[in-house]
């Protein structure tokens, strides 16, 4: 695509589209500025990312409880972790409540972009644009304290609401049904901000020629948003696949202040496991294994996802 | 001639739409503003409230009858609040000015020099996304504990000071900026150090605040590390405390708990509020893709 005439033309939005490093040619001394700029990344990098990960992996293999000297065991935590009944439902609670808070904000975050493009004056469009934006830069611990009051099953104010059309009250927080759903709620609104705004510059990036060119074809409001809008924004709604993808599957704040992780299992996390595991039990191999699943999961999901979005996505 | 290659945001002509398709799309936008604000009307009056037979009177009013600032006072009574507060500041602060500097140079390296390995590091980088800390808390537990830094703040700063999003957030803004400026800063004589803080860096400023407001609020209200690292009530940061305060009350005084929570909110409120318009800018012109 000719990134750079395109870039003259439009009102900037489309520079989303970001030029690709034109070649040059090197420049001397390019290695050492390099080596000199990565310094800071690289030491932090190696002592915070690299050796921690490297070390989950190793300590898998072995039983520590923090107190006296590691063993050795083998495989014996991975043999553990296929027969713990608990781990398959925590990961089942995770799984469902990952996806159920993916799709709130892929889709509802969407519907939400597309109708703030919809025609208003600009200090309207800031305050609702400010008010999604705002809970996603609210602690998970302050969010969750206050729907702990406001999903209370007799003086919350949603069963109120409820109770004012007719529907009975939910027991949101105790019910091993509503807990997870609660879960899902809480944590969709407080995130949902952030899949809006990617959503936004996405559409801004959408060069309003095309828009323009496809009214004068004729196109009407449906066509032009799943012919024109949706496959230009498809690289966008990839990001926000991946990205809420890897950050739902951390839940932990918000079920751990809401509901404990209850009723049961019922809206565990397995970051909340390995926690429980590793500083509950001081089980720290175990929880290094469990630790290990996660990864493993969130690279699969990552690299299906990768796989598969060639057949969806399309880049300019 | 900077001003021209720069992204500029949204002037856009908007096409008009069908008045009756304005008016739903504008009431869904309503009702889902309010969806989102009303919790935080709610919590911000409870924290104002004297007293919480008011605050649990069905349905809420806005008025206040008993208008008090006794909660607030209330808080510091039970739990060293203003501690907590300091904690997460001193965290925040430091967290986000050290990711600036290694995010933004890293970013600089990846963007616009060469090097043998580049492509492969940047993979590495990628790729790191996708071990969150929480899969190796244990293990970054262990590091800290050897060096002797659990208890300290030093055990919530130093994980932060590296950030794969934040390399990749400006590294795609880097990427957008003409390379022209570039030569010209050579030909005048610029080496890479000058380029980079006297070119590229002032030509950032909405990239940079938005990699500092998402940076500040995450640090700002991280729970696991936290709760993993800092046994000393005195050294906790804030949303522990916020815990902790709701746990020294149960569920009898909702309007201290409410001031605890309007306490922990205003600095994010006054960082958003003045950063704010950076940020959907700085989205828009770096083009986040994977």
């Amino acid at each position: 695509m000719t990134t750079s005439t395109l870039r003259r033309t439009g009102d900037g939005g489309d520079l989303a589209v970001a030029p690709g490093p034109r070649p040059r040619p090197r420049r001397r001394g390019d290695g050492r500025a390099a080596a000199a700029f990565l310094a800071p990344s690289v030491i932090t990098f190696s002592l915070f990312v690299l050796i921690p990960a490297l070390g989950v992996i190793l300590l898998s293999f072995f039983d520590w409880n923090l107190l006296s000297d590691g063993t050795f065991i083998g495989a014996e935590n991975f043999l553990r972790l296929v027969g713990d009944a608990r781990l398959w439902s925590v990961y089942g609670s995770t799984v469902f409540m990952a996806v159920a808070i993916l799709l709130v904000n892929v889709v509802v975050g969407l519907l939400l972009a597309v109708l703030l493009e919809v025609r208003m004056p600009r200090w309207v469009r800031g305050v609702f644009r400010l008010s999604f934006l705002f809970p996603f830069v609210v602690s998970s611990s302050a969010v969750a304290l206050i729907w702990r009051f406001l999903l209370n099953k007799d003086l919350g104010l949603v069963n109120y609401w409820l109770g004012l059309v007719g529907i009975d009250r939910i027991d949101w927080l105790g019910s091993s049904v509503f807990a997870p759903i609660s879960v899902i709620i809480v944590s969709s609104w407080k995130t949902i901000g952030f899949s809006i705004l990617i959503y936004i510059a996405g559409l801004q990036a959408i060069p309003n020629e095309l828009k323009e060119a496809a009214i004068m074809d004729g196109a009407n409001a449906w066509t032009r948003f799943f012919r024109i809008t949706l496959p230009l924004l498809s690289p966008t709604v990839f990001f926000l696949i991946v990205i809420n993808t890897i950050n739902s599957f951390q839940l932990f704040a918000e079920p751990r202040v809401l509901t404990q992780g209850g009723p049961g299992d019922s809206s565990r996390t397995i970051v909340q496991y390995i926690y429980d595991q590793a500083f509950g039990n001081f089980d720290l191999g175990y929880a290094s294994a469990i630790g290990i699943t996660l990864m493993v999961v969130l690279i699969a999901l990552t690299a299906i996802q990768f796989r598969l979005s060639r057949r969806w996505t399309f880049y300019g | 001639m900077i001003e021209t290659a720069l992204p500029r945001y949204s002037r856009r002509r908007r096409r008009a739409a069908s008045p009756f398709a304005s008016i739903v799309s504008f009431a869904i936008l309503v009702v889902a503003a309010l969806a989102i604000a009303a919790p935080f009307v709610w919590i911000f009056r409870g924290a104002l409230s004297g007293s919480d037979a008011e605050l649990y009177r069905l349905p809420p009013t806005l008025f206040i009858e008993n208008l008090t600032l006794a909660n607030f006072g209330k808080v510091t009574e039970q739990v060293p609040y203003i501690q907590f507060i300091a904690n997460s500041l001193i965290v925040a602060t430091t967290v986000t000015a050290a990711q600036l500097i290694t995010c933004s140079t890293a970013g600089y390296a990846f963007a616009r020099l060469r090097f043998r390995g580049k492509d492969a590091m940047f993979a590495v980088v990628i790729g790191s996304l996708m071990i969150p800390i929480q899969v190796t808390i244990v293990p970054l537990f262990l590091v800290m504990s050897k060096l002797g830094l659990t208890n300290t703040l030093w055990s919530l700063i130093l994980p932060g000071i590296f950030s794969a999003f934040g390399v990749f957030l400006l590294r795609q803004h880097f990427m957008s900026l003409p390379y022209e400026l570039e030569e010209a800063a050579k030909i005048d004589g610029a080496g890479h150090a000058r380029t980079f803080f006297q070119v590229i860096l002032p030509l950032s400023g909405p990239s940079l605040a938005t990699l500092g407001i998402l940076c500040f609020t995450y640090w700002w209200n991280d729970l696991l590390l936290p709760l993993v690292m800092i046994s000393d009530t005195e050294k906790q940061t804030l949303p522990v405390g916020l815990v902790l305060l709701a746990g020294r009350f149960s569920t009898g005084s909702l309007g201290t708990i409410a001031a605890g929570i309007t306490l922990a909110i205003i600095p994010v409120l006054v960082v958003f509020i003045a950063a704010q318009r950076y940020v959907v800018q700085s989205i828009a012109s770096s083009g986040l893709k994977l």
